[in-house]
């Protein structure tokens, strides 16, 4: 069945799983190995989370991306997917315009990158129209001066996919395997929590009110009959590129089940996958890059929350929602839910939020880094603050996956195994 | 009142006892439903210094305005010097004692 994407356009799939037609397809072609980096763009291409996009840019993709945030025809797209390469490697490789070249990973093949154009780009006009930003201590624009002096544009087609690693293997969906998902649950309407955190209740009550806000016009009998819900709440984890300090990967994914598993939310209301993507921490322009991908995925609805996909004070708390509002409705098939912090309020004695509640001078607001700290001091949280199932969670994950610490570390860095593998073809 | 750049140690059961015993239980804030939390003030030379010493640590000024992810041993130890001081002012004889 042919699925509909982002821009109207079919879902791309760019996946040769015939493991004889793969290697005849890859017969003497030259084998250049791919970064984590890019191998982690391929299987985005390949797969369709970034349909309709078919493999890496060429220029005026990243051109009209950088100065207008659509491609070169007129979909709206707000980051670059280049691949970056030296004018060595280019030499040693003898890549060419219009010739292909087989990406190996872990030493083995992955796909067939048919390379169409070979350019430059301004990394300073990268830095500044995507981040807003030419300075490097942002990580997008880092990232971004950290590319080599070249890029190549062209068609991405997976040849081997990817072997995904316990504990992140049940929570690998394809965009067709989450629509395949959806269909067999019945969701009719589908609200995405993009997520990078483990979740405390402030997560949870922002989960809560997307959830009520994208089903509130539906009939509320199949939400009163347990294993009829017809509106989802779908939690996408983003898994890649870590920073020192983060929460480990494998802690978000299952802290992020375990609400589902203790019951705070409905089994057939609540479900968890995962997206490989490297944070760019570009704000609002991630924001709009998260609402293709889930579009991509088949949601309906995404909910964005204070500061999404920000980092420091490089963007106000609401930036996101401003730009998504800009943004005409036919252009981005999926409705944003724009939601305002929820917090403690001792004299309401319940998480609230902070649209509703009128005692503002007693409002405790939730932060991550605050919740961080807490958990880095050993210390449980409240039951109302954090879920003890999931505090259990988090320590547990720690021991089996984070060399005793939640968060990552050097040692993290250094030694934890990558989420996915290239075997032997 | 000069702008302090606190650290946050949370208070757990045994750090509790540990402060009542001292007499020092009137110095915790509570926050987030009941959480306990003994706030350290530091100036911003200190707040540099403690940052420069704890590269992991960072200085949040989007949201807390505090000094957080400092590892837990390091708090252990702020900690230990409040309760042995009987005072928050602590942080100018802690970093003397990570250079000595």
């Amino acid at each position: 069945m042919e699925y509909i994407g982002h821009g109207g356009k079919p879902l791309v799939e760019r996946v040769t799983a015939d493991k004889s037609e793969a290697k005849k397809k890859i017969e003497g072609l030259t084998k250049m190995p791919a970064s984590r980096q890019m191998a982690t763009e391929v299987i985005g291409i390949a797969y369709g989370f970034f349909s309709p996009i078919e493999g890496f840019m060429t220029k005026a993709d990243v051109d009209a991306t950088c100065k207008k945030m659509e491609l070169a025809d007129g979909t709206v797209w707000s980051i670059p997917i280049v691949f970056d390469i030296s004018d060595k490697e280019i030499a040693d490789y003898g890549i060419k315009e219009g010739g292909s070249v087989l990406l190996t990973y872990d030493g083995n093949p992955m796909a067939i990158f048919d390379v169409e154009e070979i350019y430059t780009y301004d990394k300073e006009e990268i830095a500044e129209k995507v981040y807003g930003t030419k300075e490097d201590k942002h990580p997008g624009v880092k990232r971004t001066y950290a590319y080599k002096e070249k890029f190549l544009g062209g068609k991405i087609t997976l040849v081997n996919e990817p072997k995904i690693r316990d504990p992140y293997k049940p929570y690998f969906l394809t965009p067709r395997q989450h629509r395949e998902k959806f269909k067999e649950k019945n969701w009719i309407k589908i609200v995405a929590h993009q997520t990078r955190n483990v979740p405390h209740s402030g997560h949870e009550w922002l989960m809560k009110h997307a959830y009520i806000a994208a089903h509130g016009d539906s009939p509320v009998e199949q939400m009163e009959s347990m294993g009829k819900a017809i509106s989802g709440v779908l939690v996408n984890c983003i898994v890649g590129e870590k920073r020192a300090g983060d929460y480990i990967d494998e802690a978000i994914v299952l802290t992020q089940d375990e609400l589902r598993k203790s019951k705070y939310f409905r089994d057939d209301i609540h479900m968890v996958t995962m997206t490989f993507w490297d944070m760019r921490y570009a704000g609002p322009r991630e924001a709009v890059h998260h609402s293709i991908i889930r579009t991509n995925l088949g949601l309906t609805h995404h909910m964005f929350g204070r500061d999404h996909a920000g980092v420091g004070t490089y963007y106000h708390s609401y930036q996101a929602h401003h730009l998504l509002m800009s943004i005409p409705k036919e252009k981005l098939s999926i409705t944003p839910i724009y939601v305002l912090e929820w917090a403690y309020c001792p004299h309401c004695g319940e998480v609230t939020c902070i649209g509703l509640c009128g005692h503002w001078d007693e409002l405790q607001k939730f932060s991550g880094t605050k919740i961080r700290s807490i958990i880095m001091d050993e210390v449980k949280p409240t039951r109302l603050i954090f879920r003890p199932e999931v505090f259990d969670v988090v320590m547990d994950s720690a021991k089996k996956y984070g060399f005793g610490s939640p968060f990552v570390t050097q040692e993290y860095l250094e030694k934890a195994k990558p989420a996915f593998s290239i075997e032997p073809l | 009142m000069a702008e302090t750049y606190p650290i946050n140690i949370w208070i757990n059961e045994e750090r509790f006892k540990a402060l009542e015993d001292a007499g020092l239980a009137r110095l915790l804030k509570e926050e987030l439903a009941g959480m306990k939390v003994l706030i350290v003030p530091c100036t911003a030379a200190q707040r540099d210094k403690i940052l420069k010493l704890f590269p992991t640590a960072k200085y949040d000024e989007a949201t807390t305005k505090s000094i957080e992810l400092l590892p837990k041993a390091v708090k252990d130890q702020i900690y230990n010097l409040v309760v042995q001081r009987k005072s928050l002012e602590v942080m100018d004889e802690f970093i003397k004692q990570q250079k000595g």
